[in-house]
């Protein structure tokens, strides 16, 4: 009996400690407390001295850890520099670097199996394993871009062969995963990744979608080329945004043909891996701007860099200095994963982007040979062979899950989607050398010598601010922005089936938009249309951000002409609202009129109250903006109820809405019939609206949080940070932050929290550069480390940290070295 | 005396074989406790004790090198468990294994004439 059960007893452990059951994992690796989970408490913090050998290391290399956990790399060769640094980000970061390579190349079911399938085909579809594997084959094996990423491999991989078996990221034990063997190529995916996040442009379709509800003349004017607001990147001389407001058609029938258009581009979309849009504020904004030396305190030209993306633990960068005498000394955040600084500054140039949001990809439709197995497509009456490519799908084990087969024309992957096939141009598929692009700006001594670095850069494209020691700021919209035929518009679904639809070129650079040294003495971007088309008209994108963060930007530069690096600092994090500006005195006066109309009462009046006393600052401890938000809710619903496919569905599906300033727009003529709720019997105007959506706010966020001196009214109690590990696990993850700021603030905080700054930058381009900064999380991506998110708390207060950059290893202050690595030749 | 050299002898071996060979290590050893120690009574709640204590030891070190606590609450999470409960499965686990491989191994042997 007690054997019997002593049988089953041991059965059963070794199966669960060898096997995983259900999600477990196999529970002997994991409680193992000499190597397994409990084994990375040992590697959570750095050893004080450490030595390694790194394979075709020429010198050897030392890495001094500072006390922010920021890797000091000195080294004789660049080459040498990105194989140190390959061994120090995998070291801190290589599972992150793994699951990015894997989400990026359709990787992912060799880790989780048949529930990753769906997601890893649509990523091989897009395309951009193709692109990078194309951009790979094509590459200069002697740039410098090239020898950085197989340096950059070589290091990742000592590190993998050099683990042991505590220094195993937690995350792969509970996945029951070994790391795989980092390949140079890692580095393009890793690029294309960004491309889709920053570069994949989907106007063509929000557009049609309401084109086919409202009429082409009305979706026109409501998802305008041109913003109706121009505050634009490349200053116009004017000290005001240009309002170029014009009467909004009323809606119009809706449009068949759209509808089928849309229908199939949609498919397509989300084959592809696009989503189907709906919200309509920004969710996300990057910021930048940089101020001339007699607009500073201290007469030298300051820099501010704040991309914001999709927020994760551990962060999207990795912070670094770089130090190889004579060639190169530059210091800032990078990608775990690719070699170099991407945003950061050296001895003489401070840099930082945002992303320009240019369209730079279009859908064609195909003619084929045979609809359902294409081996041909026709152009200009003549058959053209496609490309296809099989992908294959595999299991942890190796088993194959799933094949499929791609086709390409010469635009790009092609998908059938409702019974027709459609392809895809986009610049990510583009031969392009970002590597090279990002690596040779740790060269420039000059802010021009920066700009004449980015002149060959692709994708995807962005906004790139430059200020150098000598007092120089520029900023240029960098990038490929294609020249389309016809009216050069790239959102239309085009005729593939003509070679006269391709494009036709790119603008050339001197048509980029750009500035340098402009009289008002500063420059900035937050996403905005780049340029005012008034004074270039060239097509380079619809679906511009909205103007309000650039607004508030110049605002606080225009006001302030003595500007020190904590106001930039401040300003990172300033929480007034050029939206607010706009509208909170458009509900103010719409309830004044309504009342005066004898159409007011007790609720309308309160609420009213309440706005009246907000300061329009989206500061934590505030309790009025929950009531203005709720209200900008209740207008887009309650104006654009014609872009409900069901109109008289409250939960229908609609369109994405138009963004807030088209709504200023629409505020300029009161009585337009788009102000109609036609759920109504009453033809309602603009005032009766903004009073219904102010006093609809008031209902229902009483309703809600009770009243309005309750805590529950209070700001960190509505929008926080929600932070998630990239395996949204979420003891790992950061979750219920309060954070300043609002939609559209510098720092603009989405409704779900996982949108937001990734890094903060402050520069001083004195005789000696200083430079602050902070992201949210840390330097080590292994949760139990005091590294893993000890700069979150800075992050969240609008903090920065004072950046180290001694120019020597004997020049650090030795007080300030947590960790001490030395590298040599094997 | 006797006893305790014993125990903590045993216990080191279940300790230095799982950091030197694996947690697999621990059904072997006490297998081979089972099989040969003397005398046999009890000799599989000793080797349970044993190598709950072996992994106990493993614990501190690695306690004694990093944030052992932190790494508990975050797994802990993870699995959706105390933190706790995590600690006794880690020492219940050893425990389990030697004690039903050192409840088999007698009879492995073969029977005395």
């Amino acid at each position: 009996m007690r054997a019997g059960f002593a049988a089953v007893l041991l059965a059963a452990l070794l199966y669960a400690g060898f096997r995983p059951v259900g999600p477990v994992p196999p529970l002997g690796p994991l409680l193992d407390p000499a190597n397994g989970m409990w084994s990375t408490a040992a590697s959570a913090n750095l050893p004080p001295m450490d030595r390694a050998s790194i394979p075709g290391l020429t010198k050897a290399v030392e890495v001094l850890v500072d006390d922010r956990g920021v890797p000091h790399i000195f080294a004789s060769t660049e080459e040498d520099a990105y194989r140190a640094l390959g061994f120090v980000v995998a070291r801190d970061r290589l599972f992150q670097m793994e699951a990015q390579t894997r989400a990026a190349s359709g990787r992912l079911t060799e880790w989780a199996g048949a529930r990753a399938l769906e997601s890893d085909r649509e990523n091989r579809a897009l395309g951009l394993v193709w692109g990078a594997e194309r951009k790979f084959a094509s590459y200069d094996t002697a740039s410098m871009g090239y020898r950085a990423m197989a340096a950059y491999a070589d290091g990742v991989n000592a590190w993998i062969v050099r683990m042991r078996p505590r220094d195993v990221p937690v995350e792969y034990r509970l996945l029951d995963a070994r790391p795989m063997k980092w390949q140079p190529i890692y580095s393009l995916y890793f690029f294309s990744r960004m491309a889709l996040t920053l570069g994949f442009n989907d106007a063509s379709l929000r557009r049609l979608r309401a084109q086919a509800l409202v009429g082409r003349a009305a979706a026109d004017a409501l998802y305008p080329v041109n913003s109706p607001i121009q505050e634009p990147i490349q200053p116009t001389g004017r000290s005001t945004p240009r309002f170029d407001f014009a009467t909004i058609p009323p809606p119009g029938r809706p449009d068949n043909g759209a509808l089928a258009a849309v229908a199939a581009a949609e498919r397509l979309q989300i084959a592809l891996g696009g989503s189907r849009l709906t919200e309509t504020e920004d969710a996300v904004g990057s910021n930048n701007w940089a101020v001339s030396p007699r607009r500073t305190a201290g007469g030298y030209a300051l820099l501010a860099g704040d991309p914001h993306l999709d927020l994760s633990l551990p962060s999207v960068w990795y912070e670094m200095h770089l130090v190889v005498p004579g060639r190169v000394d530059v210091a800032g955040v990078g990608f775990p994963g690719v070699p170099g600084v991407v945003i950061g500054f050296n001895r003489n140039v401070a840099w930082t982007f945002t992303n320009t949001g240019s369209d730079v990809n279009d859908y064609y439709a195909e003619t084929v040979d045979d609809a359902a197995r294409p081996t041909r497509y026709r152009v200009d009456g003549q058959w053209r062979q496609l490309d296809d490519r099989v992908e294959t799908y595999r299991d942890a084990k190796g088993a194959v899950l799933h094949t499929d087969t791609l086709y390409f024309t010469h635009r790009g992957p092609m998908r059938r989607e409702g019974g027709s096939w459609l392809s895809m141009r986009w610049t990510a598929y583009d031969r392009s050398r970002e590597p090279d692009n990002f690596l040779r700006l740790g060269y420039a001594r000059t802010a021009q010598e920066w700009l004449n670095w980015m002149t060959d850069y692709v994708a995807p494209t962005q906004n790139g601010l430059v200020a150098d020691r000598n007092g120089n700021i520029a900023i240029r919209s960098s990038g490929r922005f294609p020249i389309r035929p016809g009216n050069g518009r790239g959102d239309v679904i085009r005729d593939g089936s003509q070679s006269a639809s391709d494009w036709t070129g790119a603008l050339a650079i001197g048509q980029y938009p750009f500035s340098m040294n402009p009289t008002q003495g500063f420059l900035a971007s937050a996403n905005q249309q780049p340029v005012d088309p008034a004074l270039n008209s060239a097509y380079m994108g619809s679906d511009w951000y909205s103007p309000w963060r650039a607004m508030r930007i110049n605002t606080l530069l225009r006001a302030d002409s003595a500007v020190t690096p904590d106001a930039m600092r401040a300003y990172q994090t300033d929480p007034g609202s050029a939206r607010a500006d706009a509208f909170v005195p458009l509900f103010l006066a719409a309830a004044e009129s309504e009342m005066k109309a004898g159409r007011g009462d007790a609720t309308l009046n309160k609420a009213a109250t309440l706005l009246r006393e907000w300061d329009r600052r989206y500061v934590r401890a505030n309790r009025r903006a929950v009531l203005f938000e709720a209200a900008m809710s209740d207008l887009g619903r309650r104006t654009w109820d014609e872009l409900r496919t069901q109109p008289q569905s409250e939960g229908a599906e609609r369109v994405a809405l138009p963004q807030s300033q088209i709504l200023v727009e629409l505020a300029q003529t009161p009585e337009n019939p788009w102000w109609d709720d036609r759920r109504t019997a009453e033809r309602e105007g603009r005032d009766q609206i903004f009073a219904a959506s102010l006093r609809a706010a008031f209902d229902t966020v009483t309703a809600a949080r009770g009243k309005e001196a309750t805590d529950k009214w209070l700001w960190s109690n509505i929008r926080h940070a929600n932070i998630h590990h990239l395996l949204r696990i979420a003891g790992f993850s950061a979750l219920g932050i309060p954070v300043q700021g609002g939609p559209n603030t510098l720092s603009p905080s989405s409704g779900s929290g996982t949108q937001g700054s990734t890094w903060r930058m402050v520069v001083e381009l004195g005789p000696e550069v200083r430079a602050w900064g902070v992201y949210p999380g840390g330097q080590s991506g292994a949760p139990a480390s005091p590294r893993y998110r000890d700069r979150l708390s800075k992050w969240a207060n609008g903090q920065l940290d004072p950046i180290l950059f001694p120019r020597t290893a004997q020049s650090l202050d030795r007080k300030r070295i947590v960790s001490t690595l030395r590298l040599s030749p094997r | 005396m006797r006893g305790v050299v014993k125990f903590l002898l045993l216990s080191e071996a279940f300790a230095v074989a799982t950091f030197g060979l694996g947690w697999w290590s621990v059904p072997l050893i006490a297998a081979l406790w089972g099989a040969f120690a003397l005398p046999p009574g009890g000799r599989a709640r000793f080797a349970a004790l044993c190598a709950a204590t072996g992994w106990a030891s493993l614990l501190l070190l690695d306690a004694a090198r990093g944030p052992l606590s932190e790494v508990a609450a975050q797994i802990a999470g993870v699995m959706r468990v105390p933190s706790f409960a995590l600690y006794v499965l880690t020492l219940v686990f050893p425990a389990m294994l030697a004690w039903s491989a050192a409840s088999l191994s007698p009879r492995l042997r073969k029977p005395a004439v």
